[in-house]
């Protein structure tokens, strides 16, 4: 999937002269260090999170596309106010005069076994209730080109989670073939990726390939895809919702929320939530 | 003279005595003078004769060049072969030490008299009367805000003349601002008119900086080239090392324009500030950073705020050209922005300006002040040391103003002022249906055109039945019938 985000980038700089893509370690290796787009275009910057998110904001202001990446989603919490108060919030303060719509957020979220405490979290519920922020984590290579390309000419900001464990997997994990052109998956769109009849298992990012039922995958957390999902559970009459965040004030619990609310003639029991722990 | 390793410049006049501002924790200077930080009215402040008229920036980038020649190293190496001849306790402080401070740039004294051997900047009688005329028209717009404040009708408002009306004038009309609270005065500069001060600040109709959804004061205009100021203090900064680096990659505003922008040295205090010098300096770009340290953040003095020499005394840190200067001398200001502008072009780099000055209004007009400093410090500080008064007794030496232009300009300005006011106060809200606006591009949200449509269906309700809500509607323009549709 690694291969996929860089190309993604790749596209998005070739044909967007105003690109940049940066944060820490960024200029180092892969397939950007001394290629075609040159220090002024892809750079380091010093260990400083709201520093990061800042400076994008401020190139997105200018109406550039700003490509930023928080080295771990663990470590986005000290740009939550650049991010909460100002990228979220830039459009709506303006009366639409200014916004922030060509920054996108990129960090590795989710855990890959031996991350520990702070390389293994899945921070995104804390960005659900930012209006003004899109919320997207894609599943396998495909989408994560895709919905990338997707995240950078969307015109608001984005935060676009990868789940880390899906970078390099083999074997069980999101092996596929990535079109070499350019593409762009839709934000806010859930998809059915097995339908099923008696039960619907919503979940995004890693847990999508642990599972049998009528599976849909979320893919943008903020704004999400209540459509589909509904629909799903109106016919299924059975909702488990999957995922890595734990379950206090999580993004399941948003979920269940709403789909009880408009689904609630047709469930057939309790909505179910299965969660990390806290 | 020179604090910093040797590595200090002068741009402008000749070399004089050191001035006297205490900006810390009441540390004295060789002239023997008190802080004159903390207690302005005290002896010291009336009888200060040392001033620097130089135009010193403390150069950041020499230090940054020398460790990228590897002399950094050698210096190192220097330094360690010293430590073991003469001792550990000369290198505490070596760079920081004794009681040396920061020098302060002025141009004019406490009277209005260039100092001797003070370089004047560039300006005529005309540029001197729009000096003057935007400096007056912030308190005149301060004091008819503030009674309304007490009225209980709009939440706050201040302003700094000399800083904000000399670096709004030394800056080109496009240049980005991105502010704080206190810059309204660089907006009138660019000719944002009183009626739009008034809109923002009542929040009604023809608010084009927010709509109304913002307190007042958090003025935005991309005309002006004025970005929207937001509440939460310091964000702005490391967002004007994007928007420096955005101008630098913007091949027709490339060496042409500069990001300013400005805070309070409480501001300083946040993580932001640290962020935004850093980025700035490590990501070259164009920003002209400007510290307004005017003594107090609300009501913490900047005793509590830091211990070191003030704001200035941080930029060498980030290796960023730095220069201290008078905020309440509209001519230094004036001078030492136009100096640092040309020097963020020139070298494609960040530069820092802090300007000194006593804030003699409240904090805000929730505020008061005089809970926690005595009146009479800032009425001493008001006659002693008023930026307006001090540019009115230059111009008038200069035989370009006089006691008629005074009390016409005055009575103009309050005129206009009122004017607008008596405009703004009887216009309407913006439509209801912009609650629901501006919140995505694009496609709005299910969740949002649902929340839209709730407060739809509660109004076909109860709108026109229930009392209080139809006294709000009668509020908004359309009276809310916008929503309806």
């Amino acid at each position: 999937m690694y291969q996929a985000v860089r190309d993604a980038m790749s596209i998005a700089l070739a044909k967007d002269d105003s690109a940049v893509v940066f944060g820490e370690d960024v200029a180092f290796g892969g397939v950007f260090r001394c290629t075609m787009f040159g220090r002024e275009r892809v750079f380091n910057t010093p260990l400083t999170e709201q520093g990061i998110v800042g400076f994008g904001v401020g190139l997105a202001l200018m109406g550039h596309t700003a490509i930023a990446e928080i080295q771990f989603a663990d470590y986005i919490f000290p740009a939550f106010d650049q991010l909460v108060n100002e990228a979220a919030k830039i459009r709506y303060r303006s009366g639409g005069t200014y916004n922030v719509g060509g920054l996108t957020i990129r960090t590795p979220t989710m855990s890959v076994g031996h991350g520990g405490l702070y390389h293994s979290q899945s921070p995104e519920g804390f960005f659900m209730g930012a209006s003004g922020l899109k919320v997207v984590i894609p599943r396998s290579p495909i989408q994560a080109k895709g919905l990338l390309l997707g995240s950078i000419r969307d015109p608001n900001p984005v935060i676009f989670m990868e789940p880390k464990i899906l970078y390099r997997s083999a074997g069980l994990f999101a092996v596929e073939q990535v079109p070499v052109d350019d593409y762009e998956l839709p934000l806010g769109q859930a998809e059915i990726l097995v339908p099923g009849a008696d039960l619907t298992l919503l979940t995004w990012g890693t847990p999508v390939y642990h599972s049998k039922v009528e599976l849909i995958d979320l893919r943008s957390i903020l704004p999400w895809d209540v459509e589909t999902v509904a629909e799903s559970v109106n016919r299924t009459g059975r909702l488990v919702i999957v995922h890595e965040a734990g379950m206090t004030a999580g993004v399941g619990a948003e979920i269940s929320a709403e789909i009880q609310k408009r689904c609630f003639l047709k469930l057939n029991a309790p909505i179910k939530r299965v969660t990390g722990w806290e | 003279m020179a604090s910093w390793e040797g590595e200090v410049i002068s741009t402008l006049g000749k070399s004089c005595d050191r001035t006297s501002w205490s900006t810390s924790s009441g540390r004295d200077t060789e002239n023997g003078c008190a802080s004159s930080w903390d207690g302005p009215a005290s002896s010291s402040w009336s009888t200060v004769t040392a001033f620097d008229f130089l135009l010193v920036f403390i150069m950041g980038s020499s230090s940054r060049q020398g460790i990228r020649a590897g002399r950094g190293e050698q210096r190192a190496q220097r330094n360690s072969m010293k430590a073991w001849l003469n001792g550990l306790a000369e290198f505490f402080n070596s760079v920081t030490g004794g009681s040396s401070l920061i020098p302060t740039y002025r141009v004019l004294d406490g009277g209005g008299n260039v100092i001797p051997g003070a370089e004047l900047p560039q300006i005529d009688k005309a540029f001197a009367h729009r000096l003057y005329e935007n400096m007056q028209l912030l308190p005149t717009l301060d004091t008819v805000l503030y009674n309304v404040q007490r009225q209980g009708k709009i939440s706050f408002y201040y302003g700094e003349e000399a800083t904000i009306i000399g670096s709004a004038a030394a800056l080109e009309m496009d240049d980005e601002i991105l502010g704080q609270y206190r810059e309204m005065g660089v907006l009138l500069w660019r000719g944002f008119a009183i009626d739009d001060v008034m809109a923002q600040c009542f929040g009604n109709e023809e608010d084009g900086s927010g709509k109304g959804r913002q307190m007042p004061v958090h003025f935005g205009s991309p005309k002006h080239h004025f970005h929207t100021i937001s509440s939460p203090l310091a964000t702005q900064i490391p967002q004007a090392a994007g928007v420096g680096y955005a101008l630098k990659r913007t091949p027709d505003r490339r060496s042409r324009s500069i990001a300013a922008c400005y805070f309070g040295e409480g501001a300083a205090s946040e993580g932001d500030f640290h962020a935004g010098l850093m980025l700035a300096s490590t990501i070259p770009s164009p920003t002209l950073f400007i510290a307004r340290n005017n003594g107090f953040a609300i009501s913490t003095p900047s005793t509590e705020q830091y211990n070191g020499d003030g704001i200035a005394s941080r930029g060498p840190g980030y290796g960023i050209d730095t220069v201290r200067v008078d905020g309440n001398d509209v001519l230094a200001v004036l001078a030492a922005i136009r100096e640092a502008r040309k020097r963020c072009l020139e070298q494609g780099r960040a530069v820092l300006v802090e300007a000194m000055s006593y804030r003699v209004s409240h904090h805000s007009t929730s505020d008061d002040s005089f809970a926690y400093r005595p009146r009479t410090e800032v009425e001493d500080r008001k006659k002693v040391d008023n930026p307006i008064m001090r540019f009115r007794l230059f111009m008038e030496s200069q035989g370009w103003w006089n006691a008629d232009a005074e009390t016409e300009l005055k009575a103009r300005l309050k005129e206009d002022v009122m004017k607008a006011f008596k405009r703004a106060e009887t216009l309407k809200r913006a439509e209801l249906s912009e609650l629901f606006t501006d919140v995505y591009g694009g496609e709005q949200p299910w969740h949002l055109k649902e929340q839209r449509a709730e407060l739809a269906g509660l109004l076909r309700k109860y709108g026109s039945t229930y009392e209080p809500w139809r006294k709000e509607l009668a509020k908004f323009k359309n009276n809310g019938r916008d929503l309806l549709d």
